[in-house]
């Protein structure tokens, strides 16, 4: 009896079937922060408090003290900054995955197109009303030349493009750093020289209110572009081709679409995206390229576009949450003194937890069935 | 002692969405052949499944020789000695027949009492003598990928045999082989049964059971509609409890009246991925009105000459004429507007996309054309509106009508969204593949009225069977294939099944 009632309010926490898409990222999320506290418990600190730092590192709540021309205002326009190559770098594996491909060379890929960016645009001394679309345009073009690359070789050579996009990785990352090190260093930060501002895509230290804010285009471009993405996938001819081919490529192939044509095409609209992640992370949040390392932030955004359930909206939610985590984190780690690897664990709890979704899914169906079975026997 | 060697009491299965077995309660005695029957989709293989440890019920209990057990894997059903043979065998493809039996089980024996090997030789031998006791002769150095389906079928006999098996349970065994080799291997399980094994056969075959079965379950939607003895009961009275209504076994066919060649293959050569000529210079023509079926079990090369005349697959020698053009270096979609419909003999992998609606899937072949598609992008309301006009022409049934994701539709229903998809592109000539396989019979009336109609529109059609029967009562002309080659072109009248059934194992006359 009290197994059945709790059965019962297990399925009411997540309402009806048409909000599961949401109802189940959230429940999941609550769950991987109670666990998160937990071990900050264990850490001997304030769970609490840790959260609630984490907010305020990131300006969705308040601090204690603000240096000069900064507030909260700043922190939370700092986040949206920090945000906006998440979202790319999520709706480019998202695209990628839609088309059945899984692109995981998305670090790569940004590199590419950030770095085009910065030695073509980023050192031209052109005027920004010129300098600032042309970055963007280096950066799409850049990541779709990789992108369409790894979909040409799986099309042509039939090589996997988890494998080719890999290697594209490790060639980009060394051979670029061969460049920075030899032409671009800034003896001083060990990194390349900085872009000059009329190309950077986020306005630093704009004067409003007394405050000085760091205003990221690439945020709006971004929102506009995810949206852009849905009726793209929603509504088009090809988003419906990429679908097909991703779904069932057999049955695509049987129905008359060019399954190869199509698998490039998506590799290249995936690669474009990923090349906008890299200019606004390297010449927009960032205004110069630390050489070796690849973005993490591209193979967090595979994670991010699963939590977001490779929905545009999904994504721009998964992407907002995960940055709230890294930016607060510094904040985190000095207030209440959790460590900022502490973050990383959360996220992590977060993504471990997201990948459940199919079996809570599972779960709330069965218990469903069994409740209408016993409920007809009864009836019987 | 109870006299009841298997006991499933109550027995109830539920998967997401349906009961698989409701509450189902059978006796089996030792040394009977106890058929389990009914449609597809019943529950037979499911209740089967239980007891060989597949699946664990939700409810009820199985009892064995007296005892009641609690069956969680297949190996301790094997302990319990319980064998199956399943539809689709499990056996290692590249592996021998000897190594395929012992997998497992292997005896192991001692170089110098110290280190162990697989005793081969004791393996093979005792293979030898198991086959030489029931008539199931095999080579047992031969590779499973060289032997034929029905060896391999008796190599899974032997396979359970060899771990000592009481209790035998056949899922579906006639499905792949031809008229001659299912009268051999009904009499296998005579002898099995007149050995004391205790049989299980579990078919949808009507005359199977007449023939062999001392006794029969009948199932419908989960649900034990009667226990009857075999030998006071007609098959016409099996067939309704099966069905559950009255049903017919005549199709009604008008005479044909064919018109000019649609399609016309020429020595066509298919060369498979391993580089083998798995179609070997076929050649036939179709004509319009004319059902053309091909005969032949299954693997014969009958698949790859639908899939080459659709453009799914390359050839590497011959032509394909369609209305006189030749067609051979088109692309599928080119084929498809040039006039072929193809009703793949997978509709699941290929024929549908799963995730898709049904809406969606009913315009597959026409959401690129206008007014589906209108400067690259889809018009919803004109793929919504067309899919409600085939649902209800084509009676197809979900659970939600244009939105429903076809994954969860039924068998029967998908193939009629198929079906229905083909038809609508009004092509002359239409591939049908496997057509009413795994569906039951009242669908399978459905579809088959449904391909004599288009041939009386006036419609070439190609159809590729492994059921012999439906090959026999529907199709105008019958071209029998064995090992890539056409080896007779006849007109059905003039051809009785038996012979059929010749041509499909090879067998050439001269005449």
């Amino acid at each position: 009896m009290i197994r059945a009632k709790m059965n019962k309010a297990f399925l009411k926490i997540f309402g009806k079937e048409e909000w599961y898409l949401v109802t189940i990222p959230v429940f999941l999320i609550l769950l991987s922060f109670i666990v998160a506290a937990i071990i900050i418990i264990f850490l001997g600190k304030n769970p609490f408090l840790a959260f609630y730092n984490l907010l305020q590192g990131s300006g969705l709540a308040p601090k204690p003290a603000y240096g000069g021309h900064k507030s909260m205002l700043t922190d939370f326009l700092s986040l949206l900054n920090y945000m906006t190559p998440m979202i790319f770098a999520s709706l480019s594996v998202a695209i990628a995955l839609k088309g059945g491909l899984f692109n995981i060379g998305v670090s790569g890929q940004m590199l590419f197109g950030g770095f085009f960016a910065t030695i073509l645009v980023g050192y031209s001394g052109l005027d920004w009303a010129i300098a600032k679309p042309l970055v963007l345009i280096v950066g799409i073009i850049g990541g779709a030349i990789i992108g369409g690359l790894i979909g040409l070789l799986k099309h042509k050579f039939n090589i996997n493009e988890v494998v080719s996009s890999i290697m594209f990785n490790y060639i980009i990352q060394y051979v670029f750093s061969f460049f920075i090190h030899g032409y671009y260093i800034d003896p001083v930060s060990r990194q390349s020289k900085y872009i000059s501002d009329a190309s950077r895509l986020t306005l630093v230290n704009v004067q409003m209110f007394n405050l000085k804010m760091d205003l990221s285009i690439g945020f709006i471009i971004a929102i506009i572009l995810a949206i852009a993405v849905k009726v793209f996938l929603d509504k088009s001819r090809l988003g419906f081709e990429i679908k097909a081919v991703g779904a069932n490529h057999k049955g695509a192939n049987y129905a008359g679409i060019n399954v190869g044509r199509t698998r490039v095409l998506t590799m290249l609209i995936s690669g474009a995206f990923a090349g906008l992640a890299g200019v606004t992370y390297y010449l927009g949040y960032f205004a110069s390229i630390q050489p070796r390392v690849l973005p993490s932030m591209g193979f967090d955004a595979i994670a991010v576009a699963l939590l977001g359930n490779l929905h545009s909206y999904g994504i721009i939610a998964a992407s907002f949450i995960i940055s709230i985590i890294d930016k607060g984190s510094t904040y985190m780690s000095s207030k209440a003194g959790v460590r900022q690897e502490i973050a990383s664990v959360i996220t992590a709890l977060i993504l471990l937890f997201s990948a459940c979704s199919v079996y809570v899914q599972h779960k709330i169906q069965s218990k469903k069935d069994n409740l209408e079975y016993k409920a007809r026997k009864e009836i019987k | 002692m109870s006299e009841y060697i298997v006991e499933m009491k109550n027995i109830t299965k539920r998967f997401p969405g349906v009961v698989a077995n409701d509450d189902i309660t059978i006796q089996i005695k030792k040394g009977e052949i106890y058929s389990i029957l009914g449609e597809n989709g019943a529950g037979k293989s499911t209740l089967m499944s239980m007891l060989f440890g597949m699946y664990e019920p939700d409810q009820g209990e199985i009892w064995i020789r007296g005892e009641k057990v609690n069956i969680k894997s297949p190996n301790q059903a094997t302990k319990l000695n319980i064998g199956m043979v399943h539809q689709h065998f499990k056996l290692v493809r590249n592996y021998t027949v000897t190594e395929n039996i012992i997998l497992g089980i292997e005896p192991i024996k001692r170089y110098g009492g110290l280190f162990p090997y697989v005793n081969l030789n004791q393996a093979a031998k005792d293979i030898a003598k198991l086959s030489k006791r029931y008539g199931l002769e095999v080579d047992p150095n031969k590779k499973i990928e060289d032997i034929n389906v029905s060896l391999q079928q008796r190599v899974e006999i032997i396979k359970m045999l060899y771990r000592e098996a009481e209790i035998l349970i056949f899922d579906e065994p006639t499905a792949v082989l031809t008229p001659q080799e299912v009268e051999f291997l009904l009499k296998i399980i005579e002898e099995l049964r007149n050995g004391g094994k205790t049989i299980i056969l579990i078919t949808h075959k009507l005359e199977e059971v007449k023939k062999v079965a001392d006794r029969c379950a009948i199932l419908n939607k989960g649900r034990l509609v009667s226990v009857l003895d075999v030998k006071d009961t007609s098959t016409k009275t099996m067939a309704n409890l099966m069905v559950g209504r009255e049903v017919s076994f005549e199709v009604a066919k008008k005479p044909s009246t064919f018109g000019e060649v649609v399609l016309k293959v020429e020595n066509l050569w298919i060369r498979n991925q391993d580089n083998f000529d798995i179609v070997k210079g076929v050649s036939f023509n179709i004509r319009k009105g004319e059902i053309f079926a091909i005969a032949g079990v299954s693997g014969n090369g009958q698949i790859e000459i639908a899939d080459a005349i659709a453009g799914l697959r390359k050839i590497s020698q011959g032509n394909i004429y369609l209305n006189g053009k030749n067609i051979k270096d088109l692309t599928i979609r080119d084929r498809i507007e040039m006039g072929i419909s193809y009703i793949p003999e997978d509709r699941q992998d290929v024929g549908l996309i799963l995730d898709f609606s049904l809406a969606e899937n009913l315009s597959l072949k026409d959401y690129y054309k206008k007014p589906f598609n209108e400067n690259g992008f889809l018009n919803r309301k004109v793929i919504n509106d067309y899919g409600a006009q085939l649902i209800e022409k084509y009676d197809i049934r979900s659970g939600q009508g244009i939105k429903t994701q076809v994954r969860s539709m039924s068998g029967g229903n998908q193939q009629k969204a198929i079906i229905g998809r083909e038809i609508e592109l009004e092509s002359s000539l239409m591939i049908f593949v496997q057509p009413t396989r795994g569906l039951d019979i009242g669908a399978i009336e459905n579809i088959q009225k449904m391909i004599l109609e288009e041939r009386d529109k006036g419609k070439a059609i190609l159809l590729i069977s492994l059921e012999l029967d439906e090959i026999m009562s529907i199709s105008d002309t019958i071209g029998v294939i064995y090992n890539g080659e056409i080896l007779k072109i006849q007109a059905t009248q003039s051809l009785s099944i038996n012979e059929v059934g010749e041509f499909m194992m090879g067998v050439k006359y001269d005449d």
